[in-house]
């Protein structure tokens, strides 16, 4: 199974609909590949709230409104932030009936909302024992790092650590969301408090994007790029159901299952993309991933061995911090870059004989975890 | 947290039986609660509209685990026990189960307050009840009904009022009446209760003169709906306390109200300058200027009010607003302009607004 083709906007603050969105990446994708849009059998449509904040439901017949003529079967998959890499996940399954399918991420959160967007992210929690005491999604991961620091007695300058490294990666991502911003160790520091110790530079931005993909049964071209695995796991909603806050067991299962498959320990993998809605989901990513042990992952950071030219480089194109967050997107926009990299393909921020990459993708506080690892086979 | 008795499954949400090995379930009650974790949160949401507020990780002695929101302070390896904080949150009582009385004790107990609802029908209660019960339901879950009805008690009885700590009185805007109650709960309540008065027009001293307490007596003038209307005017008499007025205060601010501090002056503020401009507008009709649609639209698309001022004097009801104007005509200093000649003949002819089927408009 392979990826022949990927096609992404621009993240951030963007004019465009949700419909021009998804059909610009849809074309990309198309023109990447050497597939032409009448061959695709299949679409998997990923997006989260198309419904409470756009108003718009039946995304799967939308995005037939797009190819018109076409009337290919096309299924929308939700999995709050790890929509899009269960959406790759179940179109991979697919590949056993058809042989050329369009995967979609597609979000669009800036402008008029049905209801606010900070309420409606909340949606990935439980409704009644978080949303009613309080626990918004930044308090929820404050809550984790608050845990974290608590349990390994580090403090909060890992993650401003965290926080710059993504925005000098992206700095060198033309697409990303904060492409070309200077952001400083200072900003970083003394930007305003969101829920201790979480502050706003440990928040990745809401972003409006979208990427596709197009995969096949067989390999086509020398830029294809071979899906060595790809694996969903699942955790309880809530944080008072589970006993341990600072490590995500939806991830650790999933990626077991994917090294196993794809036949490789984290030291065989050349980059890492990682959910890091907040910085501290970076730090237990590295953990939960196996790149080091438990407690230890600050030493990665403040070693310099997660950077571009690292030893085990991650986030890349910035991560959801710099990169952007468009929710629905995210997943696919974590495999977009490490398909870029392996085809050699990314320029200034470019990973020397990046073979094989792994994204790990969440929904909402590690109730979901998608784990998709590629290679140059 | 419901676990199962012979395989030891745990659950948060309520289940019969359990699904792994078909063995019975038994409801835990979670004793009283370590906080093991917390963190204070400053960005607004809906429902949490107040910042910063505290969401603390409480685990019992059997590790069973919950959330709780909280206003106050604690440190890590504090003892919480979640009965003894709902105590402190101070009582109120609701005298009058008119329009406003209902509405700011159905805001009260979803608030979470311990309240007393005192009326003068006993044979209403169960009728009463109900009615806010259907209310509740079209926001809340069946469980969080009955959790919010569990903080209401209605009686006949001044007495149960003897140990609140607020009191606001929503009767009829009648001085008679509400001196009579005022009266009556001096007898009977503790030192300790603040006496209040929702009234929108009446004079707070010449009230606080009847009762036994001028000092813990003030105005609070929700609006309608209580529930969506964020402002309320605290009137400060000229015997008020300072004391009285800023534990006022800070009880409405917590419970997400934006008050503000008005002078016993007739009409306050917000009816001062609405009346008046409900008046003008049907000496506008009676002159002829303009049909009242017109005036509504001119209202609402040209000074961007929600309603028109017809359609506002519907939903107030006429008979108040009739009351307030003359209450300003007659009291105010500076020379108010008297009611309208239609108000008077739609108040006459029983047409009331919106809760009498016909005001300006038919309903």
């Amino acid at each position: 199974m392979y990826i022949v083709g990927a096609g992404r906007t621009k993240f951030g603050e963007l004019d465009t609909s949700l419909e021009g969105l998804a059909y610009d990446a849809i074309s990309k994708a198309i023109d990447d590949s050497n597939v032409s849009v009448r061959d695709i059998e299949a679409i998997y449509v990923s997006n989260f709230l198309g419904g409470p904040v756009n108003g718009q439901l039946h995304l799967n017949s939308m995005i037939s409104s797009l190819i018109p003529g076409c009337n290919i079967p096309i299924v929308r998959v939700e999995t709050a932030c790890a929509s899009s890499s269960s959406a790759m996940n179940q179109a991979i399954i697919a590949l056993s009936k058809f042989s050329n399918i369009l995967v979609l991420g597609v979000e669009k959160l800036s402008g008029p909302s049905l209801i606010p967007q900070i309420d409606a992210i909340a949606m990935a929690e439980n409704r009644t024992i978080e949303k009613e005491n309080g626990l918004i999604f930044p308090a929820a991961y404050a809550l984790i790092a608050q845990q974290y620091f608590k349990k390994y007695g580090i403090s909060h300058e890992v993650l401003e650590q965290i926080s710059y490294i993504n925005h000098q990666n992206a700095n060198r991502n033309p697409l990303a969301h904060f492409f070309q911003k200077n952001v400083t160790l200072d900003m970083i520091r003394s930007s305003r408090m969101i829920s201790t110790p979480l502050n706003l530079f440990d928040c990745s931005p809401m972003s409006d994007g979208a990427v596709a993909m197009v995969i096949t049964d067989k390999k086509k071209t020398d830029r294809d790029v071979k899906i060595l695995s790809s694996q969903i796991a699942t955790d309880t909603i809530s944080i008072p159901e589970r006993k341990d806050l600072t490590t995500f067991k939806a991830t650790k299962i999933a990626a077991q299952k994917a090294y196993r498959e794809a036949g490789l320990t984290p030291k065989k993998i050349d980059l890492f993309e990682v959910h890091d809605c907040f910085t501290i989901g970076e730090l237990i990513a590295l953990e939960d991933l196996g790149l080091c042990e438990c407690g230890s992952a600050c030493h990665l950071v403040e070693d310099g061995r997660i950077s571009i030219e690292g030893d085990f480089p991650v986030n890349t194109d910035g991560g959801l911090k710099a990169n952007g967050h468009p929710i629905g997107a995210t997943g696919l926009a974590q495999i977009y870059e490490i398909v870029t990299q392996i085809r050699g393909e990314a320029d200034q921020r470019q990973v020397v004989d990046a073979d094989y990459g792994l994204a790990q993708n969440i929904g909402g506080i590690g109730g979901t975890c998608g784990i998709t690892i590629l290679g140059c086979l | 947290m419901y676990r199962c008795t012979s395989c030891d499954k745990t659950w948060t949400h309520s289940v019969k039986k359990c699904i792994f090995c078909g063995g019975g379930i038994l409801c835990e009650v979670p004793g009283t609660m370590r906080i093991i974790g917390f963190t204070e949160v400053f960005i607004p949401s809906v429902n949490n509209e107040k910042v910063p507020y505290f969401v603390l990780l409480l685990e019992d002695g059997s590790g069973n685990r919950c959330l709780k929101k909280t206003f106050e302070k604690y440190s890590i390896g504090d003892s919480f026990d979640p009965h003894e904080e709902k105590s402190r949150s101070p009582i109120f009582g609701v005298v009058g189960t008119g329009l406003l009385g209902l509405q700011i004790c159905e805001f009260l107990i979803t608030k979470g307050y311990g309240t007393v609802l005192k009326t003068r029908d006993g044979h209403s209660i169960h009728k009463t009840l109900s009615k806010m019960e259907d209310k509740l339901s079209r926001n809340n879950s069946p469980d969080a009904v009955t959790g919010i009805l569990k903080k209401i008690s209605i009686t006949t009885s001044f007495s149960d009022l003897s140990d609140c700590d607020f009191v606001i009185e929503a009767a009829p805007e009648n001085i008679g009446v509400k001196e009579e109650i005022f009266r009556a709960m001096s007898r009977i309540c503790d030192k300790k209760t603040i006496f209040s008065t929702n009234s929108s027009s009446l004079s707070i001293d010449q009230l606080a003169e009847v009762t036994d307490r001028p000092d813990r007596f003030i105005g609070i003038h929700f609006f309608n709906p209580v529930k969506r209307m964020d402002l309320v005017e605290v009137v400060v008499g000229e015997k008020t306390s300072q004391v009285t007025k800023n534990r006022v205060i800070s009880e409405l601010v917590e419970m997400g109200k934006n008050p503000i501090v008005v002078k016993d002056s007739p009409g306050y503020v917000v009816n001062r300058l609405l009346l008046p401009q409900i008046n003008e507008a049907i000496n506008l009709l009676e002159e002829g200027v303009a049909t009242k649609e017109d005036i509504d639209n001119a209202v609402k698309l040209g000074l961007h009010h929600p309603m028109g001022p017809f359609q506002l004097a519907d939903y107030i009801g006429l008979d108040i607003c009739l009351s307030i104007l003359e209450v300003l005509y007659s009291k105010n200093k500076t020379g108010g302009k008297k009611p309208a000649a239609l108000l008077y003949q739609l108040c006459r002819d029983g047409k009331f607004g919106i809760k009498t089927k016909e005001g300006f408009y038919k309903y």
